[in-house]
């Protein structure tokens, strides 16, 4: 039985426009199991966003429990949820948010940079990252100088350089073609396999979904259903 | 993070924004560069006043006759600029010899040279003239007067008919100069010149046993003034008050008829360090107000620093940066915003205190060399970091507050 690494207890999330409140999430309660690739799919509008700002603790529910590894985080102060966020979850982008003033290099170095690495250690492990992305040669470019598909593979190395326990990808392929948004997935695919981390990847595409082992659908809120499924690499 | 890390991103962002930057960092640079100049100019000032001050000798005290200030200030002059003497409110009013005998009493006293002075006709090679002769105590003059010898030598206790004359007197009063061992006539006496003074004065010195010869209506042991120098230069205060106390039990007058006065060159030297001082005071506040401005302009550029970076800040903040990490990034910005303004400022301001006294000639006060002391940068260094870390705690803080999902949101 592989253990929880991520459990929502009737979690919602209201948010105040005005005098009106919008409740993004209404009592949604999941548990994500260690080593799973879990697909978040749902229409725009679902809470499928709220859900992954939730799950990569950027932010708290209005109401319910969020358990990281056990740990009630929806009670953790700001600076306690990003030391939590450095060091458990890797984040990828659809833009790729990249900081535009920093090489390759210098953007995959940044996580371990928070974490207080030592200099030698972190430029090492930096390159090494680099280099299982495929990126050793274009390492002191600027993400301008980059295509679409080099800049998510910097984001996917960043997302990795601390080694974390959960990859959280926010619609991975949304601004690739799809011969490179296959190959992000496939890179995705691959660190699941081979590294065992637990990905959580929020998409609307029905097909990229078919990589997870497990769907939650959501709408309205709600999740709608929670599936098992043969993903194409199993 | 680390903080070293924290400086380094600070510069990148100081880096990536180059033109504000630099714009932000003229308004530092001006508002240092003027405190420099001015903290500079003053101290140079207090340094010229200060060498002015020695020179003048501020241990010396002038006692003269009747209560109005002033008069007695000219007696060490060398009898230069024509003073019209001591202002005895009534003509009886003297300094006589029981007021010598009453001084000698103090211990804080070194030494006490007794003058009177007076007009006589002088001729030299047939050209006459009319000056000012001061006889002096020729045993302590010279060690009493500020005045300094060019050729010859002062006056000494076993001279009679010899003068020491000042510079002009010697050089361009008569048809030719005139040199050490001439013959000067005086009141039909003649006097042999032992000593030319370093001055531009018309004054003659003669002991006083002989000037109350030459000059006419003079009375033995009625001096013109008391010339006093004390022991400690730094107790003149108290001294010139135990003068007064004792003059005024030896004369039997009281405070309300008070009838001598007793001056010193430092209440002179006193004032206008008080003048300069209002007026550096008054400068200083000047550039304290560009200091004031510029760094409004830090906040400023702070401000739309994170406005402009409030993405970056979501992406840092997700990726693990703390709020204190944010926080010290932006203040280092600021305060590198402010050590880069301080560091120019500093140059400018050297550069324009050489020029300052220069364009300043006019005024008295500002004859002096500006000096640029190792104080005064320290000074401006941490004032200009201050004002760039203060102007940035504001928006530093808030980019650390911001949540990373809302920045994250931000475009």
């Amino acid at each position: 039985m592989m253990e929880t690494i991520m459990e929502l207890k009737d979690v919602w999330k209201i948010y105040r426009m005005g005098e009106v409140e919008v409740p993004a999430l209404r009592g949604v309660s999941v548990k994500i199991k260690k080593g799973d690739f879990v697909a978040i799919i749902g229409a725009s509008g679902s809470g499928k966003s709220t859900m992954m700002n939730l799950i990569g603790c950027l932010d708290i529910p209005s109401r319910g429990s969020l358990y990281l590894k056990s740990q009630d985080i929806s009670r953790l102060g700001e600076s306690d949820l990003a030391s939590l966020r450095g060091k458990t979850i890797g984040f990828i982008f659809q833009q790729y948010n990249l900081i535009q003033s920093m090489s390759a290099f210098e953007n995959v170095m940044l996580p371990l940079e928070f974490l207080e690495y030592e200099d030698r250690k972190a430029a090492n492990r930096t390159r090494e990252i680099l280099a299982l992305v495929g990126l050793s040669d274009k390492m002191h470019h600027r993400p301008t100088q980059l295509s679409g598909g080099q800049q998510q593979r910097v984001s996917i190395a960043r997302s990795l350089v601390s080694d974390p326990e959960i990859i959280l990808a926010d619609e991975p392929t949304g601004a690739l073609d799809s011969v490179t948004g296959r190959e992000v997935l496939e890179m995705l695919h691959s660190l699941w396999k081979k590294h065992g981390k637990t990905i959580i990847m929020v998409t609307h595409d029905l097909n990229l979904a078919k990589y997870a082992s497990t769907t939650i659908e959501l709408k309205d809120g709600e999740i709608l259903k929670i599936s098992k499924i043969r993903g194409i690499g199993e | 993070m680390k903080l070293n890390k924290c400086f380094k991103h600070a510069f990148n962002m100081v880096l990536h924004s180059k033109l504000r930057s630099w714009l932000t960092i003229t308004g530092i640079v001006i508002g240092v560069a003027a405190v420099i100049a001015i903290v500079s100019i003053g101290d140079g000032m207090q340094q010229s006043l200060n060498a002015q001050l020695n020179a003048l000798g501020g241990d010396i005290v002038t006692i003269s006759p009747g209560f109005e200030r002033g008069g007695g200030m000219f007696g060490m002059r060398g009898g230069g600029g024509g003073s019209s003497g001591p202002q005895a409110t009534t003509k009886e009013i003297v300094l006589g010899r029981s007021d010598l005998q009453a001084l000698k009493g103090l211990p804080d006293i070194a030494l006490i040279d007794t003058n009177i002075r007076g007009s006589v006709d002088i001729s030299y090679l047939g050209k006459t003239g009319k000056v000012s002769v001061t006889g002096v105590d020729q045993g302590v003059w010279s060690q009493i007067t500020t005045s300094k010898i060019k050729t010859g030598r002062m006056l000494d206790s076993a001279d009679q008919n010899v003068i020491v004359i000042g510079g002009r007197l010697a050089s361009s009063y008569f048809d030719q100069p005139v040199g050490i061992n001439k013959m000067i006539t005086i009141n039909g006496s003649a006097f042999r010149v032992v000593g030319i003074l370093d001055d531009q004065s018309n004054s003659v010195y003669m002991p006083i046993q002989m000037a109350y010869q030459m000059i006419p209506d003079k009375t033995n042991d009625i001096y013109y003034t008391l010339v006093v120098k004390i022991r400690d230069e730094n107790q003149l205060d108290e001294v010139i008050t135990k003068i007064e106390n004792k003059l005024m039990t030896a004369r039997h007058v009281t405070t309300k008829s008070k009838d001598f006065s007793v001056s010193s060159r430092k209440e002179m030297q006193q004032a206008r360090a008080d003048t300069m001082n209002s007026m550096n005071t008054f400068l200083l506040a000047i550039a304290a107000v560009s200091l004031i401005v510029g760094s409004i302009g830090i906040a400023n550029t702070m401000f739309t620093s994170v406005l402009e970076k409030t993405k970056e800040i979501g992406i840092m903040k997700a990726i693990g940066a703390r709020n204190h990490d944010i926080l010290l990034i932006f203040l280092f910005n600021a305060a590198f915003i402010g050590l880069v303004g301080g560091i120019i400022g500093i140059m400018l301001g050297t550069l324009l205190s050489g020029f300052m006294p220069a364009l300043m000639g006019g005024l008295p006060m500002a004859r002096g060399t500006a000096i640029v002391t190792l104080n005064s940068i320290f000074m401006a260094l941490s004032v200009s970091v201050t004002v760039g870390i203060l102007a940035g705690i504001i928006p530093a803080y808030q980019a650390s507050k911001l949540k990373p999902v809302d920045a994250l949101r931000y475009e």
